[in-house]
C-alpha cells in the first residue's frame, strides 16, 4: 500500500530534548499508527513535521507522496485532521461554528456544512442539540469529542493527533480509545498518534514506533513488538507485566477451540482479549471458559489454549 | 448596557450643568460670578473638541494597537522592549510641553494637539493590547494554526475577538484621556473647551472655568458611555476557559 506519510532521513535540530536525528519511517494508508516514548523523544516533533508546524533541518517530509516543503502549508493543514491533548475549541464560538471551522476555509456550500456537523456530532456519539452551544458549557469529555469532530469535520484522510486523550480522567479515556477504535473502523483514515502511555500505544495501535532521544528504536505491530530485543522496548512496553499486556492484545475468538464448553462454564464474548478471559477463569475459579454471544455458543477457551496462544521467548 | 446608561446620563448631566443659564444661576446662588460663556459658542467649541479628541484619540489608538499587535507576533518579541520604553517615554511627557515643543514645527492650531494627543495616549493602548492578546487562550490560537489558518485569519477571527473584552477598557482609558487633555490644545490656539478656561484664567472668571470644565467632563463621559455599549453580552462568554 502507498505511504501516506514519509520521513526520509530527517533531522530536527534543537538543543537538546525534542529533536529528531536521521528518521526514516512511512506510514501506510488506513494505518493507525502510534508513536510511543518518553517525554523529550521527539513524538510531537515528528508528529508537527507532517503539517508543517516543524519544519526539518534536513531530510524531505512526503505527505501523499509529495515533498511538503514545496507545497503551500495552510492548503496542507486544511487537508489534515489535527486534534491535541488541549482541544484549543475557540471558545467565542459554537460547538458548530467550531466543527464548521475548516469546510468553512475550505468553501464548502452552506447547506452541506450545516449537513455534516450532525452528521459529525452523531459519529462521536454526541447530542445534536450540542451544536447550538458555546464550549465552556461542555464537560471534558463532551469537549475531547467535539475537537475530535472538529478534525474530522472536513473528511481528511489523514489525522494527526498529540496526545488527544491526556486531559481526560481515565474512564474517559478508555471510552475514548474504544470510540477512536471504533471510527477507525469505520472510517479507514490514516491516523498518526502521539502517546506517552505504553498501554495506550499497544491497545489502539495497529502499529507502534518507539522514539527515544530523537531515534526510531523499534517500529511494528503491536504483538511483535512487546517481545523486542532491545530492553528499552520491552521494558517501556511491557511494563511490570509483559505476559499479561501481550494477552491484553490477543482475542479469545482466536485463541478458542471448536469443542463445547462443559456445561454451566462461565460464558465470554469472542472480542474479549485473553486477559479479560484469565481474568474470568480466576474469578470463577474455572479451568475452560464458554465462548458465546447473543445467546449462540461459538466454542470453549480452556487454560492450556489460552497459554498456546501466547508462547513465551525462551527464558534467558 | 445597564454600565453605558449611567455613563451616558452622567455625560448628559455634566452638558446640562455646562450650558450658560444652569451654569449662572447656580453661580448666583452661591454668591460667585454671573457673566456667563455663551451657549452657542459653547457647543461650536464642544463640537471642535470632539473632533480633535477623535482624531487624536483614533491615531493613537491605531499606532498603539498596530504596535501592540506587532511585538506579541512571534517573530516580534524582540521590538517589544524598546517599543514599550518609548511609549513609556511619551507618556512621561507632560502634554503642555508636547504642544510647547511642537509649535515651532508645526505652528499654531490643531496639529501640535493631535501629535500630544497621540503620545499621550500610545502607552495605555500599546499596553492594554499586549495584554489583551496575551491572554487569549494559546491552544486556541495554536490550534487554530494548525488546522490552517492564515496568520491574517488567526488575527481576526481568533486573537482579536478573544481580546475584545481585554482590549475596550485600554481603549476606554485612551479616550478618556485624549478628551481631558485635548483641552491643553488651547494654548496653541486649538478652537477647544480649552478656551473658556483659558478665558476664565485670565479674567478671573471662575464661571468660565466651571462651563469648560463641566463640558469637557460631558464629552469624556459620552464617549465613555458610547464606547460601553459596544462590550457585547456575546464576548462576556470569552473570559471563561474553555
Amino acid at each position: 500500500m502507498a505511504a501516506v506519510i514519509a520521513f526520509e532521513d530527517v533531522s530536527v535540530a534543537y538543543g537538546g530534548r525534542d529533536g529528531l536525528r536521521d528518521v526514516t519511517l512511512e506510514v501506510a494508508a488506513g494505518e493507525l499508527c502510534v508513536l510511543v516514548g518518553p517525554s523529550g523523544a521527539g513524538k510531537s516533533t515528528l508528529l508537527r513535521l507532517v503539517n508543517r508546524l516543524v519544519a526539518p533541518s534536513a531530510g524531505v517530509v512526503r505527505v501523499r507522496g509529495e515533498d511538503i516543503a514545496r507545497n503551500d502549508p495552510i492548503r496542507l493543514r486544511r487537508s489534515i485532521g489535527y486534534a491535541i491533548q488541549s482541544v484549543g475549541l475557540f471558545p467565542h464560538r459554537t460547538v458548530g461554528e467550531n466543527i464548521a471551522t475548516v469546510p468553512r476555509l475550505l468553501g464548502w456550500p452552506e447547506p452541506r456544512i450545516a449537513a455534516r456537523i450532525p452528521e459529525l456530532l452523531a459519529l462521536l456519539r454526541l447530542d445534536a442539540d450540542l451544536a447550538a452551544r458555546y464550549p465552556h458549557t461542555l464537560s471534558g469529555g463532551q469537549a475531547q469529542r467535539v475537537g475530535l469532530a472538529r478534525a474530522l469535520a472536513a473528511d481528511p484522510d489523514l489525522l494527526l493527533m498529540d496526545e488527544p486523550f491526556g486531559a481526560a480522567d481515565p474512564i474517559l479515556r478508555r471510552a475514548l480509545r474504544a470510540e477512536l477504535r471504533r471510527i477507525h473502523a469505520v472510517t479507514g483514515k490514516t491516523i498518526l498518534l502521539v502517546t506517552h502511555d505504553a498501554e495506550e500505544a499497544l491497545e489502539l495501535a495497529t502499529r507502534v514506533v518507539v522514539l527515544r532521544d530523537g531515534r526510531v528504536l523499534a517500529a511494528g505491530a503491536p504483538l511483535e513488538l512487546i517481545r523486542a530485543a532491545d530492553p528499552f522496548v520491552r521494558d517501556l512496553l511491557g511494563g511490570d507485566a509483559p505476559a499479561l499486556r501481550r494477552l491484553g492484545l490477543v482475542t479469545v475468538a482466536a485463541a478458542m477451540a471448536a469443542t463445547a464448553a462443559p456445561a454451566g462454564a462461565p460464558v465470554i464474548a469472542p472480542g474479549a482479549s485473553l486477559s479479560d478471559a484469565l481474568s474470568l477463569m480466576l474469578e470463577t475459579r474455572a479451568e475452560v471458559l464458554a465462548v458465546g454471544e447473543d445467546g449462540r455458543t461459538l466454542g470453549s477457551l480452556g487454560l492450556p489454549g489460552l497459554l498456546r496462544a501466547v508462547p513465551m521467548p525462551a527464558p534467558a | 448596557m445597564r454600565g453605558a446608561i449611567g455613563t451616558l446620563a452622567l455625560g448628559c448631566g455634566f452638558a446640562l450643568l455646562s450650558l450658560a443659564p444652569v451654569a449662572a444661576v447656580l453661580f448666583a446662588a452661591l454668591g460667585g460670578e454671573t457673566r456667563a460663556f455663551g451657549s452657542g459658542a459653547l457647543l461650536d467649541l464642544a463640537l471642535a473638541h470632539l473632533r480633535l479628541a477623535g482624531l487624536g484619540a483614533l491615531a493613537g489608538i491605531a499606532l498603539g494597537v498596530a504596535l501592540g499587535l506587532l511585538v506579541t507576533r512571534a517573530d516580534g518579541g524582540d521590538w517589544r522592549r524598546p517599543v514599550d520604553a518609548l511609549a513609556a517615554a511619551a507618556q512621561a511627557t507632560p502634554p503642555m510641553v508636547v504642544v510647547a515643543l511642537a509649535l515651532p514645527a508645526f505652528g499654531f492650531g490643531d496639529l501640535p494637539t493631535v501629535l500630544a494627543l497621540v503620545l499621550y495616549t500610545l502607552m495605555p493602548v500599546l499596553r492594554g493590547t499586549v495584554a489583551a492578546i496575551e491572554a487569549v487562550a494559546p491552544d486556541a490560537r495554536a490550534a487554530a494554526v494548525a488546522i490552517g489558518l492564515t496568520p491574517w485569519q488567526v488575527l481576526c477571527r481568533v486573537d482579536l475577538p478573544l481580546a475584545w473584552p481585554l482590549l475596550l477598557p485600554a481603549l476606554r482609558v485612551a479616550v478618556m484621556l485624549a478628551v481631558a487633555t485635548t483641552a491643553v490644545g488651547a494654548l496653541a490656539g486649538a478652537a477647544t473647551l480649552g478656551t473658556p478656561i483659558i478665558l476664565g484664567l485670565q479674567n478671573r472668571n471662575d464661571l468660565y472655568i466651571f462651563q469648560g470644565a463641566a463640558a469637557t467632563a460631558a464629552i469624556a463621559f459620552l464617549a465613555d458611555g458610547a464606547l460601553l455599549m459596544l462590550k457585547r453580552d456575546g464576548l462576556r462568554r470569552n473570559r471563561r476557559k474553555v
